[in-house]
């Protein structure tokens, strides 16, 4: 599901079955050299979520990305977010990101760091592949969240 | 010759139905062609997409099927690629549509070791038979939908999705 009306008014409706939010963080880099990658991990990031949600559309709400510059990474807003999330209702919350500034911010909130694959000069099937690679090694760490329950 | 001379009354009556008739044609045409059209529209989305498994290489053991369609959504055009499970029951081709009828996940065959021959949902462990037949028990509340088939070539093509006419 996506943060739009439509699927906000059956996630409404179907709390006890729609029970993960995830979050992408994507990190812009403004710099000379770095724009382009930057670029990149956005790319990379928003196709892999979207993968994501059409492989488990009915679990998971995917929200709308959370992107910052370098002068405006907070360490302290994943943790913020994930306790308001929690609030809302969801049992899990998951962020996902190419950035490594994350991968350190402790055990208390989700976070699952992939390296990022430039995929602007791939076809089509190339990209998808890719894509179902990078989806099964994420798969395992929902799973294993969903089963604790 | 001179019996079969048209009267000037015959002459106008002639003429008066002629054009009546046209006039009359006239306004039932419209109505006739508006009456007809639902039937004669071609349905949007309902061609079939080729895909690239050749109709051979299918057995009875259900494999996934991409195929790639463009859609546009307003001004925003894009290739959408969606899947069909795809096995030979007996001669017939079967297509079933991978999206779970609970939430509408992706469903995945023999995704769960404990039931092999199942298709298995892993949002909320809902299971379908192979014939796209929910599970009681399992929070699906109807069969997988059934995509219909097309050969070309020796190669699959998928058309439309349906109700499942197989449970």
């Amino acid at each position: 599901m996506y943060f739009n009306a439509n699927d906000v008014t059956s996630f409404m409706a179907q709390k006890e079955f729609i029970d993960t939010a995830i979050i992408p963080l994507v990190a812009i880099d403004l710099t000379n050299e770095k724009m382009k990658q930057s670029g990149a991990e956005a790319d990379f990031l928003l196709s892999l979520t979207a993968f994501i949600e059409q492989q488990f559309k009915g679990r998971l709400l995917v929200m709308p990305p959370f992107s910052y510059s370098t002068t405006l990474k907070d360490e302290a807003m994943p943790a913020q977010l994930a306790a308001q999330l929690h609030n809302a209702g969801f049992k899990h919350v998951f962020f996902i990101t190419c950035d490594h500034f994350w991968t350190n911010s402790g055990d208390e909130v989700n976070v699952i760091w992939l390296p990022a694959i430039p995929l602007e000069s791939m076809d089509k099937g190339v990209k998808n592949s890719i894509l179902e690679d990078q989806l099964r090694q994420v798969i395992p760490v929902f799973s294993t969240k969903w089963a604790q329950i | 010759m001179s019996n079969n001379r048209v009267s000037r009354r015959q002459f106008l009556s002639y003429t008066l139905t002629g054009v009546g008739g046209f006039m009359a044609a006239g306004m039932l045409m419209p109505m006739v062609r508006f009456a007809l059209d639902p039937v004669l529209q071609k349905h949007a989305g309902g061609d079939f997409v080729l895909t690239e498994q050749k109709i051979a290489d299918i057995t009875e053991e259900p494999i996934k099927v991409d195929f790639t369609f463009e859609q546009v959504d307003a001004w925003y055009k894009s290739d959408v690629t969606n899947a069909a499970w795809v096995y030979k029951s007996g001669d017939e081709i079967i297509a079933l549509s991978p999206v779970c009828k609970h939430l509408g996940c992706t469903v995945n065959w023999a995704g769960d070791t404990a039931h092999p021959d199942q298709f298995f949902c892993p949002c909320h462990a809902g299971r379908y038979e192979k014939n796209g037949k929910n599970i009681a028990g399992t929070p699906p509340l109807g069969p997988l939908d059934e995509f219909e088939v097309q050969e070309k070539d020796g190669y699959l093509m998928i058309g439309p999705s349906r109700a499942n006419t197989l449970v």
